[in-house]
């Protein structure tokens, strides 16, 4: 039997769904910034370690990182001991190649005539990239921002083969106690649409209307 | 004669195999007004992103106060911030209201205290008579007022001359007049001024000279009078019939 008190403990994975999926953002978020702009300006030559990062990130599946990471290389690095850094760690490299490119696709529709009239008033390529490109490439990325943290709210599921008490993984305890197989993954479907709808949709949103105040495209 | 802002010298440009400027020799003194004219595609605005440090020539040499440019390692922003810029397409920063727009050059670049930069800025805007409209953005604002507010912010770098690309070449003709006025306005203030345009009657009215460029060279100039009442060249006279004659 599924009961009220079943659904009240299945809550308890809230928080780690939570922490795995924003932590693993922010970390994309700092990792995708600089990637991208490694990427248009190849500093060094830099351009093909960018890509090969993009690439692989995009080439292994995440669980696969995850595994990899915590049960692998353990040893090595002893912060993927822990089952929730190693998820965590995991989604944001994949998260920081992903949010490159939406990063990317952004600082080139804000334009160069844009880049050219920072120019003429005397700013260096960093000044004009922080004051003018960024600002406005990342109104533009909001939507694409949006979809990504809704992508790993979802991907964070995967840490519940590493152990990590997440939403997934309790709703697994809660069926194998209950013997009720339906509710606790419904439930845990539900409770899924309900953190990566709002946030994803208010991103939506916030990009369109940005992008009506300001007249980008 | 007075003191040379900017001069060029035998200045070429090609992009790829299409030579778009070949040989180009000009200068213009501190308080002179300038103005450009000729056929699309005769390497007017090419010539303008040049001589406005935007792009490195091919060939040939330019002089910021008398400075070889590109042959004495100066810093090229710190020169880029000494020559304004006005351009043909709406380039404002659009995720900034005017004032923004205006006051950010003299903030990042000339370094100012932010009070000192919005003073800057608030007295540029005054002077294109936008200071109502400080606090809208672009969007909010009409193409000529966009243009205005371009011309503030080139303005507020206390530059020693402006670039004007065809400012109104894409304005109706009412937003036209309110853009020419402003520009009239600053050449009779003494700001030197290089322009691209075909608003003859600014060039008649302010300029001191105006250059005829066709397929890449100034093949003719002159003062106004001159210039666009006794064309020497074929070329020139015959453009000068269509522009006025409308046909």
């Amino acid at each position: 039997m599924f009961t009220f008190e079943n659904f009240l403990f299945l809550l308890q994975g809230v928080p780690n769904t939570l922490a795995i999926s924003f932590l693993s953002f922010a970390l994309g978020f700092a990792l995708g910034i600089p990637t991208a702009l490694v990427k248009q300006f190849s500093p060094f030559g830099l351009g093909h370690v960018a890509d090969a990062y993009i690439s692989v990130m995009r080439g292994i599946p995440v669980l696969v990182i995850m595994l990899l990471f915590h049960f692998g290389m353990a040893g090595i690095i002893p912060v993927f001991k822990s089952a929730f850094l190693s998820a965590t760690f995991a989604l944001g490299l994949r998260s920081g190649a992903f949010q490159s490119q939406i990063f990317r696709g952004a600082i080139n529709s804000v334009g160069r005539q844009q880049m050219m009239a920072a120019t003429s008033l005397g700013m260096n390529r960093w000044q004009a990239f922080r004051h003018v490109i960024l600002p406005q490439a990342f109104i533009v990325a909001l939507p694409g921002l949006g979809s990504e943290i809704a992508l790993l709210i979802k991907d964070s599921s995967y840490a519940f083969v590493l152990g990590v008490l997440e939403l997934t993984k309790y709703s697994d305890i809660v069926r194998k106690a209950t013997r009720s197989f339906l509710y606790p993954y419904l439930i845990a479907a539900i409770l899924y649409i309900m953190i990566t709808f709002p946030v994803a949709n208010y991103l939506d949103r916030l990009g369109s209307r940005l992008k009506t105040k300001y007249g980008l495209r | 004669m007075g003191e040379v802002i900017l001069a060029c010298e035998g200045l070429k440009k090609r992009y790829g195999d299409l030579w778009v400027l070949k040989g180009i020799d000009f200068e213009i003194e501190r308080g002179q007004t300038k103005v450009i004219i000729g056929p699309s595609g005769s390497g007017k605005s090419t010539f303008l992103r040049l001589m406005g440090l935007l792009e490195p020539p091919t060939e040939g040499k330019i002089y910021f106060e008398g400075k070889d440019v590109y042959g004495s390692g100066l810093d090229l922003n710190m020169l880029r911030a000494k020559i304004g810029f006005v351009f043909q397409e709406p380039s404002l920063f659009r995720h900034l209201t005017a004032l923004g727009n205006v006051k950010l050059g003299p903030k990042v670049v000339l370094k100012m205290k932010d009070e000192e930069a919005e003073r800057k800025a608030m007295d540029a805007l005054k002077t294109v008579k936008l200071e109502e409209w400080a606090h809208h953005y672009p969007a909010q604002l009409s193409g000529g007022q966009q243009q205005r507010v371009g011309i503030a912010r080139a303005l507020a770098m206390d530059p020693d001359i402006i670039l004007f690309d065809e400012p109104t070449a894409s304005l109706d003709i009412e937003l036209t007049w309110e853009v020419i006025d402003v520009m009239k306005d600053l050449a009779r203030r003494g700001v030197t001024m290089l322009v691209v345009t075909h608003e003859l009657g600014f060039a008649k009215e302010v300029a001191d000279e105006i250059l005829f460029m066709d397929d890449g060279r100034i093949i003719e100039s002159g003062p106004p009078e001159e210039l666009l009442k006794n064309p020497k060249t074929p070329r020139a006279r015959e453009f000068l019939r269509r522009l006025i004659g409308g046909v």
